[in-house]
């Protein structure tokens, strides 16, 4: 790259100016450092999150800032893209404009040089020998021979000129590093919807905001074309079901990509390790034509897409797909003899009978895998894990429209001898849960302690005082009605960890407990939709990146230049005069320079030579 | 007179071609190395993938480079991959940490490491003494000690690469797989490339600037595992089961570890040119001329930059795979393109436009910065895809 110029010459045509400006050092190396600092915004803030997070985060004056500087999505912005623009125009310009003279300096070598030049090198040595000028040729090519070069000779009027050099390509390195920045960023804009934005910019087409309308309900003007060279979508698919769309996060809202087939989720696996931790997630798919063929079926896994038609499916997250579950309802101060059932979907909301009761089913987790320090048991170094079984989450709305939220494990949890039902609860999002444990009877239900409590309760109705007698004898008669094999130490056991439940109960939100009898798990797949064509392009690119960096590097180019004149008319003598750069690694070409100047002077028997160093009396550079 | 001079001058042929440099040590360590990957290929070849071979030859192709480049990497290579296969063979015939004392204090990957934070803090110590003594002995102990403890950190690696499969086969890994694994690379490559600087161009005394950071690395190590008990062995999330991380993660480190170098090698510029103004120091006497640091550190920031660049393109084609998307702007990525800028920058400032001296130590320096945050800052403040390498 040339520099920059310093003084504005007048009369030069505006668009030389232009060119001048654009293909100048000083503007790319400050937008390197303007795109640095602009890409660190986006680390920063993290990126694409929902609009509320960021307006309760900033407030609604700087949220509304930064909303209109697109801090939201930095990258996608049209001042981000411009500046890349910029560096790409400006690294084109300079690539353009140093072409003609970087090819030529390629493809000629002048033999002959001016003593200007030779003497503006690096390195420059003057000697003088009294050896007969033909043998003295022969052996100066000799020593450049022995030193890896190809030098050439041209004898005209007198004097011998002598060229060599090496690392001719080494401006191919600045071709190809150059090119592949423009390539590759030019790829890179064309795999981020250039259309697509250009149609939101110009308003044919508007990211829906409400995301649970179904498929089709979305407004056409949501929808973009089937025919978008590239994009990248999301699709939530539960196992059985089937999508001929994937969807695009835009702005606040999303936006919705036809695909040219159906993604059909026939089945989802997670394999575990031995902690408990996942191993691999699997999405069985198979692809369909509109007609309803089958275009192809594979294994979606992490680090393993499946690829039709320029088109790849990842598999990107999952989640519960609407796991049925099976409920029992046992009534708080009700005999649980008869629990009530329930049965719903996660995703669903259920009404507990005529109560006014609402449950809002929202997951289920098939494994909890908790550390044994946290639930109060000592951790082996191989088994430093427990796993608690399956859960689910709900949140019960009750009729004046007060919640809370409950996590509920299906296992009971033994510790020293007795099974506990352990529920969670918390009636802000915010807040940690706390946890209830219920003692389980013999059967390992918490049917025992309800009756136990119904007991206790119809106990106090009729007068009775909370002694600990009245506690016992309650107990007694509630084991001899329902559970009369329970052992004394069972019993004793029990009675203690009903005392503590009892106490907990204090400040339980609802009238009444969920436990999870049975369910048919379904899962859902995140599979992510990806089509950039623009791909490989990106990856030659990136090839002749490295390639270049590596010419750049590691081929320098060096350049010798010797002249030999008789010392005036019909001396014997000749005079030397030699130049002599390289254009990477300096230190080291000064010391292969003194080494086979060293022989040369030997080769060609000088007295005396003048270096470069001495008179300059510094070393080069 | 003169003609005796000319008669014998074809004697001393100046650089003959690259192949007839190899001397016999040169050709033993080509066979070597290619009979080991014939061994490889024999015992393994046929449960070989495609990208198997890719790792096997980038590795045969780096080793025999780094090897004839640079002659101890042929000894320091036989000195790991040796002691590191007996730890295998130990294993291998039921020996275990608890009734092999050899094992369980010197070879196991995490006695190992130990060894080599001791070492490398040792040598740390022997630097500095170098640089205010200028005794010529405890330079060469620095030096040795720093040998060894590199030597002890790829051994640790090593062995530890095969006990991430003890007991459970399916947990297999290289060990670059956590914050831990990756800060043993780092101590242990860093001072690798540093030796490589120092012998190259006879300058011992940036050691001294050199080493402390890497003993500042160790540091950092020994409270991991001490205070976080970070150095356990644990299975590999579903993304990082690929084999694109035997190339990724190793050549980062490549370029960290040069960028580190060359970062305090700026500082020990910087510290000499100020003693030089002021005419007096012990960084005069010791340290090696500006223009040999200057040349060092552009030297270790282009090795550096290229190893970067593959890396960063090979981790591109692996989220490509992985995350389905060849650049997501994750917070690791996006600073993985700040330090690449910004050492593009660097580069055209000084092979352009020709800087040199305090601005682009300055520039060197204070690209630490960047650089670390890249590696650790990241990881410890932001989050994103890349968060297994979480604190």
């Amino acid at each position: 790259m040339q520099a920059h110029v310093e003084g504005l010459v007048w009369r030069q045509p505006r668009w030389r100016l232009l060119v001048q400006f654009l293909g100048s050092m000083r503007l790319a190396v400050s937008l390197l450092v303007l795109l640095a600092i602009a890409s660190v915004i986006g680390t920063i803030l993290s990126q694409q999150q929902p609009y509320q997070n960021y307006a309760m985060q900033f407030g609604p004056f700087w949220f509304t800032v930064y909303r209109e500087l697109g801090l939201y999505n930095v990258y996608r912005t049209l001042w981000y893209t411009a500046i890349v623009a910029f560096l790409v125009l400006s690294t084109a310009t300079c690539v353009t404009r140093n072409s003609p003279r970087m090819l030529r300096e390629m493809r000629e070598f002048p033999i002959r040089q001016r003593d200007a030049v030779i003497l503006g090198q690096d390195h420059w040595v003057r000697m003088s020998s009294a050896l007969p000028m033909a043998q003295a040729q022969e052996r100066i090519l000799q020593v450049l021979r022995a030193s890896g070069y190809k030098p050439r000779a041209e004898q005209k009027e007198g004097d011998i000129a002598i060229a060599a050099r090496k690392g001719r390509y080494h401006r191919l390195g600045y071709f190809l590093t150059h090119i592949a920045i423009v390539v590759i960023c030019a790829a890179a804009l064309y795999n981020a919807d250039v259309p697509v934005k250009w149609a939101e910019w110009q308003g044919t087409l508007r990211p829906e905001q409400n995301f649970n309308l179904p498929l089709s309900k979305i407004p056409k003007s949501a929808w973009m074309s089937p025919n978008n060279p590239a994009y990248r979508g999301i699709i939530t698919l539960p196992e059985g079901q089937a999508a001929n769309a994937v969807f695009e996060l835009a702005g606040n809202g999303y936006l919705v990509q036809p695909l040219p087939f159906r993604i059909h989720l026939q089945s989802f696996h997670i394999s575990y390790y031995s902690t408990g931790m996942p191993k691999d997630f699997t999405s069985r798919v198979i692809l369909y034509s509109p007609q309803g063929k089958v275009l192809k079926t594979a294994d979606v896994r992490v680090n393993h897409p499946m690829a039709y038609d320029g088109v790849y499916i990842y598999q990107s997250s999952f989640s519960d797909g609407g796991s049925l579950l099976h409920m029992k309802t046992y009534l708080l101060g009700a005999s649980g003899a008869a629990p009530g059932m329930l049965s719903g979907r996660v995703g669903q909301t259920l009404q507990a009978g005529n109560s006014g009761y609402a449950v809002d089913l929202k997951n289920f987790n098939l494994y909890n895998i908790v550390p044994k320090a946290a639930v109060g048991e000592k951790a082996t170094p191989d088994h430093p894990t427990l796993n608690l079984g399956p859960s689910f989450t709900y949140i019960i709305h009750n009729p004046d429209g007060q919640a809370a939220e409950f996590k509920t494990y299906m296992t009971p949890m033994r510790r020293e001898g007795q099974g506990f039902f352990v529920q969670g609860y918390r009636e802000a999002l915010s807040d940690a849960y706390r946890y209830i444990y219920i003692p389980t009877g013999p059967n390992g239900s918490i049917g025992l302690f309800m009756d136990y409590l119904a007991a206790l309760q119809a106990a106090a109705r009729t007068g009775a005082n909370a002694s600990q007698a009245i506690f016992t004898k309650t107990f007694q008669g509630v084991v001899a009605r329902h559970a009369p094999n329970m052992s004394a130490v069972e019993q004793s056991r029990f009675l203690q960890a009903s005392m503590q439940t009892l106490m907990q109960l204090h400040d339980y939100p609802m009238p009444f407990i969920l436990s999870l009898s049975s369910f048919d798990h379904r899962w859902a797949a995140g599979l992510q939709v990806t089509k950039w064509p623009g791909t490989i392009v990106i990856y030659w690119g990136c090839v002749a990146l490295v390639l270049g960096i590596f010419i750049l590097f590691y081929i320098p180019q060096k350049r010798i230049w010797l002249r030999l004149r008789p010392r005036g008319q019909g001396s014997e003598e000749f005079e030397l005069l030699l130049g002599a750069s390289a254009d990477r690694n300096r230190l080291d070409f000064a010391k292969e320079f003194k080494r086979w100047t060293g022989t040369l002077e030997q080769a060609l028997g000088v007295d005396h030579a003048e270096y470069k160093e001495h008179k300059d009396g510094q070393h080069t550079r | 007179m003169a003609n005796t001079r000319v008669e014998n001058w074809t004697h001393t042929s100046p650089e003959p071609s690259w192949w007839s440099q190899w001397k016999v040590r040169d050709w033993a360590w080509f066979a070597a190395l290619t009979a080991a990957v014939g061994v490889i290929l024999g015992l393994y070849g046929s449960h070989f993938g495609y990208w198997q071979f890719v790792v096997l030859g980038s590795w045969y192709g780096a080793l025999l480079v780094a090897g004839l480049a640079w002659r101890p990497i042929q000894g320091a290579t036989l000195a790991v991959v040796l002691p590191a296969l007996f730890a295998v063979w130990l294993y291998s015939i039921g020996q275990t940490i608890a009734n092999n004392l050899l094992l369980r204090d010197v070879l196991q990957g995490y006695a190992a490491v130990m060894w080599m934070s001791g070492l490398l803090i040792v040598a740390t110590a022997c630097y500095l003494l170098y640089l205010f003594t200028g005794s010529q002995r405890t330079g060469q102990w620095a030096t040795a000690l720093t040998w060894a403890g590199v030597i002890m950190g790829f051994i640790g690696l090593g062995v530890r690469w095969r006990e991430t499969y003890l007991g459970h086969p399916d947990w297999g890994h290289i060990p670059v797989s956590n914050l831990w694994e990756v800060l043993v690379l780092f101590c242990a490559s860093t001072p690798l490339f540093y030796l490589y600087y120092e012998k190259r161009n006879e300058a011992r005394a940036l050691g001294a600037f050199v080493m402390p950071l890497v003993a500042a690395g160790v540091g950092f190590l020994l409270w991991l595992t001490f205070a976080q008990h970070m150095d356990q062995i644990e299975p590999l999330i579903p993304a990082l089961q690929s084999f694109w991380m035997k190339l990724h993660v190793p050549m980062m480190f490549v370029g960290y570890a040069n960028f580190t170098i060359a970062s305090l090698i700026g500082v020990g510029y910087l510290l000499t040119e100020h003693s030089r103004r002021r005419g007096s120091g012990v960084l005069l006497r010791v340290m090696p001329s500006a223009e040999v640091m200057d040349e060092v550190m552009y030297k270790a920031i282009a090795l550096g930059f290229l190893f970067f660049t593959v890396a960063t393109i090979l981790g591109a084609v692996w989220a490509a795979k992985a995350w389905g998307g060849f650049w997501s702007w994750d917070p690791k990525e996006t600073w993985a393109l700040i330090v690449w800028l910004n050492y593009a920058g660097y580069l055209h400032a000084r092979v352009v436009k020709g800087w040199r001296g305090q601005a682009m130590a300055w520039w060197s320096f204070m690209s630490l910065w960047v650089v670390s945050f890249c590696f650790l800052g990241v990881n410890m403040f932001l989050s994103g895809l890349h968060s297994y390498g979480k604190l």
